[in-house]
């Protein structure tokens, strides 16, 4: 269990070393992507569709960031344990390694990325809560859901090549469904209830309302969204580990 | 550069024990391989609506049963596809047999493709530790053997430079130097290396060597029958997945040729 432990720390540790070799802007980029981000979407979406959202950009960007933690670790543990096949056909090592170390890698990321956000929270004069102290805790809940879906997506990666492509446009309707860009109340009452079987409202919800609201979130959605997590990591985590015969007999 | 012989052997105390330290009890692989490759998901879903997806059976290995023992040199010979590299992928684990058991006692090297995992753009020490980790061993025993590592590969001055720079013998003789850091109790080799220049690879053998007169069980899979029978204490003929004949290396390589002549296999 140590040997694996240390290889997953390695293996992440490498995975953020070369993203950040790859770009010129290193780490500075990080820092800067979401800013960017943030700034074009907010003056188009409280222009176009005016939102009474007061103090919107942080609204959107603590959602916003949490998404494209989903968004980047989901593909990219498809795209390592596809390309760990390779790998996993000469020497025996657990696939799973590659997608926690994943996970933990982007875990870092996003938390570098939370900085602007705190830097535009400063500059707006929002308040800053004590109920901040529950972010990492929302995040590791994040991190445990992406891991289940990035398993889960990666079974079906194995065997299909255009998976990958299906999950991508999955990925895209899956932000439009989730209050991320827009608030709930947007959302007619009569669908609304559609919108709560969505796992991802209630993550964001564990993460965004410190930010927004200065606000734990209720103790009701921290209930629901850990049995998301759980549920979705141990269903992923089942239907891959119990696939890695035919996976060992595919390559 | 390359002329030092090791002289502290890079052994821990050699475990030599009475029992097998490998075992294969009637051990079966087989592959159902599709008549037809499918990869995309949408044609998966079209086919499974519409008609059945065909598939063969092939044996890549059946009921094969063997005992090495301790200190042993097993050459394993057949024609290509006779499951050779499928007995190797049993042994390292990589692949579960479809029926019977795979028995390992100790710790076990595979030499099969050196440099499992390397990555261009880091360092050659980045890609030491990387390798083995990967290879199962532990930061702290690796931080212990790393100079001698370094030394054995005669890469002191690259060491921290992308291995994006590395010629392909500096490469082979880095992944030789990480996979051989430790004395496994088992250790698998497929094809004895043709790596770097005359010199490294007197010094790969030397290590081989040195493995095995401390007591390291190996598996040589060669299609070079003189290497075999300079190295091997007995050999296995694999002939479609089975045994054809295991025993005395002269013995079976002479039934081997013969059968070779007559076209029987």
């Amino acid at each position: 269990m140590g040997r694996l432990r240390e290889l997953v720390v390695l293996w992440a540790g490498r995975n953020i070393k070369l993203r950040y070799k790859r770009s010129a802007l290193g780490i500075l980029w990080t820092l800067l992507e979401p800013l960017m981000l943030m700034t074009i979407l907010s003056v188009v979406f409280s222009q176009l569709f005016r939102f009474q959202i007061e103090n919107y950009p942080i609204y959107l960007l603590s959602g916003l960031l949490l998404f494209d933690f989903f968004n980047r670790s989901t593909l990219q543990i498809v795209e390592e344990i596809v390309e760990s096949q390779g790998l996993a056909s000469r020497i025996y090592v657990p696939r799973t390694v590659f997608a926690v170390a994943t996970v933990l890698s982007y875990l870092l990321s996003w938390a570098i990325a939370l900085i602007p956000l705190l830097i535009i929270m400063l500059v707006l004069g929002h308040p800053f809560s004590i109920a901040l102290v529950t972010v990492p805790a929302g995040m590791v809940l994040t991190g445990l859901f992406a891991l289940g879906i990035g398993l889960l997506v990666a079974t079906l990666g194995i065997s299909f090549h255009d998976f990958k492509l299906t999950y991508q446009v999955l990925l895209t309707a899956w932000l439009y469904a989730t209050p991320i860009i827009y608030p709930i109340e947007v959302v007619p009452e009569e669908y609304r209830h559609w919108f709560m079987l969505n796992p991802l409202l209630y993550l964001c919800s564990t993460v965004r309302d410190p930010f927004f609201l200065g606000e734990v979130a209720p103790l009701e959605v921290w209930l629901v969204a850990i049995t998301f997590s759980v549920g979705t990591l141990g269903l992923g985590w089942w239907v891959f580990t119990s696939r890695r015969r035919a996976f060992d007999y595919h390559s | 550069m390359t002329t030092t012989v090791e002289s502290k052997p890079a052994t821990l105390a050699p475990s030599i024990s009475l029992e097998a330290p490998l075992e294969l009890a009637d051990v079966s692989v087989r592959f159902d391989i599709p008549t037809e490759r499918i990869l995309s998901f949408k044609e998966y879903v079209l086919r499974r609506l519409t008609s059945k997806i065909e598939r063969r059976e092939l044996w890549a290995l059946k009921e094969v049963d063997v005992k090495v023992n301790s200190g042993e040199v097993l050459g394993v010979i057949g024609r290509n596809g006779a499951g050779k590299s499928t007995l190797l992928k049993v042994v390292s684990r990589v692949l579960q047999p479809t029926s019977g058991r795979v028995v390992i006692k100790g710790d076990l090297a595979p030499l099969l493709e050196l440099g499992a995992g390397f990555h261009f753009d880091l360092t050659g020490r980045e890609n030491v530790y990387l390798n083995a980790a990967l290879l199962g061993h532990r930061r702290k025993d690796v931080d212990d053997r790393l100079n001698l590592a370094i030394e054995f590969s005669g890469l002191r001055e690259f060491f921290d430079v992308p291995i994006r720079n590395y010629s392909s013998g500096m490469l082979a003789r880095l992944g030789f130097a990480v996979a051989t850091m430790f004395r496994p109790d088992i250790l698998l080799i497929d094809e004895i290396l043709a790596v770097g220049d005359a010199a490294f690879q007197d010094k790969c053998l030397n290590r081989i060597e040195e493995f095995r007169s401390s007591g390291t069980t190996i598996l040589l899979v060669s299609h070079q029958y003189h290497e075999i029978a300079q190295h091997c204490d007995r050999a296995l003929w694999l002939d479609q997945g089975r045994v054809a004949a295991i025993g005395k290396t002269q013995e079976v390589l002479d039934r081997y040729f013969e059968a070779l002549s007559i076209g029987q296999t």
